[in-house]
């Protein structure tokens, strides 16, 4: 029942953007909307992930484990960019960067945006799936170009056409896949549950080919290096709040398409083809994408590169097959999430603060921005994997996963690539948020939204990894069924 | 009857890779889009099934008339050089055309499994046209030569979705033509606003964003 609110909120407050004159009112009800769509997240989620069940509508909407969880993860993120758009919104509409109506367009795309994404993984018809994919291509374009001048239109432009090529390459795999169940006696259907059930009698060779194809078209809207180059362009150029979407859960969710086809793959083709694909996927971005940090000027590029590398991160704990991996590897996907959408805001922050993306210019931002600052700060070793922050489980698990395993390649790479990063970063960060206040900078108050939505994730940062410590047998157990039909 | 109408898309295709100016592409997608549409009214036909019908209706709606003319609209209202800029001539983007063809020949045989009833030219073809999409997206310069070239790719899907499982299922396939029409309107305004930022729509010269 819970996903019909989480379905009907964000149209309802689509339409509340249209009409609703008074832009702070309407920020507030933003806000309260995802509130509610959050507690409907962990409803969907209690209901199938940890009580063992599926859930479907109407042959239309399908929820197993896997899906509620990309559901609540989702929820979390839109939620903390809705508290977090309020502050940012007022802030630009104040500076006379955009005016009222601008704002009410934002607000408009953002639900839109909002409702494709959690369109996504709640469908059940796997061609419907690659439609809603599409369609938060389509939105979000929108969003990269919001503000309208070269390098933002540039962007849009880059990601509209690329993620489009990527995408027709997954309706290619898709309609291969549909060709394999056609041809192993399945009626004319691409519903999930149809599918995944003859998975067994499919043709290896096509499945082989159509995943491929698949791995390739959701892998452009993952990020997977070397299909990534839209990713910084129209990571750094989109609204704050819509930065924090695209990475947090945009990326996830084309990692949930290549899951449910991975599933299929994974029981006709036989695991180590799966495997194959994904750490080799996984490896060259963590590759690349550990290159680009090092010499970056950009600060939201930075981030931007950061992400490839943990998607490459999760494609490498997912092609480990272990059950260890696999909760891992899950377990990276919220936390990366959260982890992400904090430092885009932080950078958000600072970036509105000194008017410049450029991080030579950036210094100082522990006096000039003292909440932000220290908040980026427990950011940046977050996003590192130290502990106590949730990231250092989530990555420690796929590391064991892969000694345990015996990919002892695998895991030294990992660490080596990791170890690259964290010095890069803290080489970035430390020059940031240390050394003198350029002269014309006066220390500024904050909004309290946005302080609030710093608050909640960093509690979700840091509070997961204990609660994690207790919950874990469920969290693998649950991982452990994932894989099997 | 299906070798005419596949041999008609073939050629339509061929003109797409030849030509040089942006209305010459724009018409022949309106011969390609026409020849899927016969191709799908024959398939209705033979099937006699109502979903077919409604599809062929809304593939000659939107991919012969409505998608074709916004793109003349978007040329006249931009009014820019005409030419697509090719970084390759039509001699030697004919002959790569032909080598795309016997690649998709070489890879259609293969994928087929025996005793399947599908016919290897029309899975041929429908490669070749999405290998010709990307080859109009990477060496034509013009934004609108990225859109038809997208369009290309999408048409050639269409027909493999047809030929190898009787198309998809019918609420998918109103649901990717009202995503494809989406998209299209959405990359002609961009195409607008590349224009008045930049004063041209050479994809080429987009370069301010790097590292």
């Amino acid at each position: 029942m819970q996903i019909f609110f989480i379905l009907g909120i964000p149209l309802v407050l689509a339409a509340g953007a249209f009409l609703i004159k008074k832009q702070k009112v309407f920020g507030m009800i933003n806000c309260f909307g995802y509130l509610v769509v959050l507690f409907a997240g962990f409803g969907v989620l209690k209901d199938t992930l940890l009580s063992g069940n599926n859930i479907s509508y109407f042959g239309f909407i399908y929820l197993d484990g896997l899906s509620a969880f990309f559901v609540f993860v989702t929820s979390v993120i839109t939620f903390a960019a809705a508290l977090y758009s309020f502050g940012y919104i007022r802030k630009d509409i104040e500076r006379g960067i955009i005016t009222e109506k601008k704002a009410r367009l934002y607000y408009l795309l953002f639900n839109l945006f909002c409702l494709s994404i959690f369109f996504v993984p709640a469908v059940s018809n796997l061609g419907m799936l690659w439609v809603a994919i599409e369609m938060t291509t389509l939105v979000s374009a929108f969003l990269v170009g919001f503000y309208n001048t070269k390098d933002s239109v540039e962007a849009a432009w880059k990601y509209i056409i690329i993620c489009s090529v990527g995408i027709i390459f997954a309706l290619l795999g898709t309609i291969l896949f549909s060709y394999a169940f056609s041809f192993s006696g399945g009626a004319r259907s691409l519903n999930w549950p149809d599918m995944a059930a003859s998975a067994g009698k499919m043709d290896k060779n096509i499945i082989r080919i159509a995943f491929i194809f698949i791995l390739a078209g959701y892998g452009t809207k993952a990020g997977l290096a070397p299909m990534h180059t839209w990713l910084p362009d129209a990571h750094s150029q989109a609204v704050t709040p819509i930065s924090a979407l695209l990475s947090g859960v945009l990326l996830k969710t084309a990692i949930y398409a290549i899951l449910r086809f991975g599933i299929i793959t994974i029981n006709s083709a036989g695991f180590q083809y799966f495997s194959n694909l994904m750490v080799l996927f996984g490896l060259i971005s963590l590759a690349i994408s550990s290159g680009f940090i090092l010499v970056q000027k950009d600060l939201k590029r930075l981030l931007a590169y950061s992400s490839i590398e943990h998607i490459g991160i999760i494609s490498v704990g997912f092609s480990l097959g272990a059950p260890l991996a696999s909760a891992g590897a899950l377990l990276h996907i919220f936390n990366h999430a959260v982890t992400k959408s904090f430092m885009f805001f932080g950078a958000g922050n600072i970036v509105s603060a000194y008017k410049k993306h450029n991080m030579n210019a950036i210094r100082g931002v522990i006096s000039a921005l003292p909440f932000t600052g220290f908040m980026v700060l427990a950011g940046v070793f977050a996003l590192c994997g130290f502990p106590p922050f949730s990231i250092f489980f989530s990555e420690i698990m796929i590391v064991i996963a892969a000694f345990l395993k015996g990919s002892y390649l695998v895991a030294v790479l990992l660490l080596v690539f990791l170890t690259v990063i964290f010095g890069a970063f803290i080489y970035h960060f430390g020059r940031m948020l240390f050394g003198n206040l350029p002269r014309n900078m006066v220390p500024a108050g904050e909004p309290l939204s946005g302080k609030l939505a710093f608050l909640f994730l960093f509690i979700q940062i840091c509070a997961l990894g204990i609660v994690f410590v207790f919950i874990k047998k469920d969290l693998i157990w649950a991982a452990q069924r994932l894989f099997q039909v | 009857m299906q070798a005419i109408i596949l041999f008609g898309i073939l050629l339509s295709t061929y003109l797409m890779i030849i030509a040089k100016r942006t209305p010459a592409l724009i018409r022949s997608f309106r011969y390609q889009s026409f020849c899927l549409f016969l191709m799908t009214i024959a398939i209705a036909l033979e099937e006699r099934q109502i979903g077919l019908y409604i599809v062929s209706g809304l593939l000659f709606a939107m991919k012969v008339c409505v998608i074709p003319h916004l793109l003349h609209r978007i040329i006249k209202r931009i009014q820019v050089n005409e030419n697509l800029g090719l970084f390759i001539n039509p001699q030697l983007s004919l002959l790569l055309a032909l080598g795309f063809t016997y690649l998709s020949w070489i890879f259609s045989a293969q994928l087929i499994p025996a005793g399947s009833k599908t016919g290897v030219s029309v899975l041929a073809i429908a490669f070749f046209m999405v290998l010709a999409g990307i080859y109009l997206m990477i060496f034509r310069m013009t934004a609108l030569a990225q859109i038809v070239g997208l369009l290309v790719m999408e048409n050639g899907l269409f027909l493999l979705a047809s030929a190898v499982s009787g198309g998809m299922p019918f609420f998918v396939e109103i649901a990717i033509f009202f995503d494809v029409f989406v998209s299209v309107v959405i990359m002609g305004f961009f195409v607008y606003r590349i224009n008045r930022l930049f004063t041209h729509i050479d994809v080429n010269k987009l370069s301010r964003l790097k590292g």
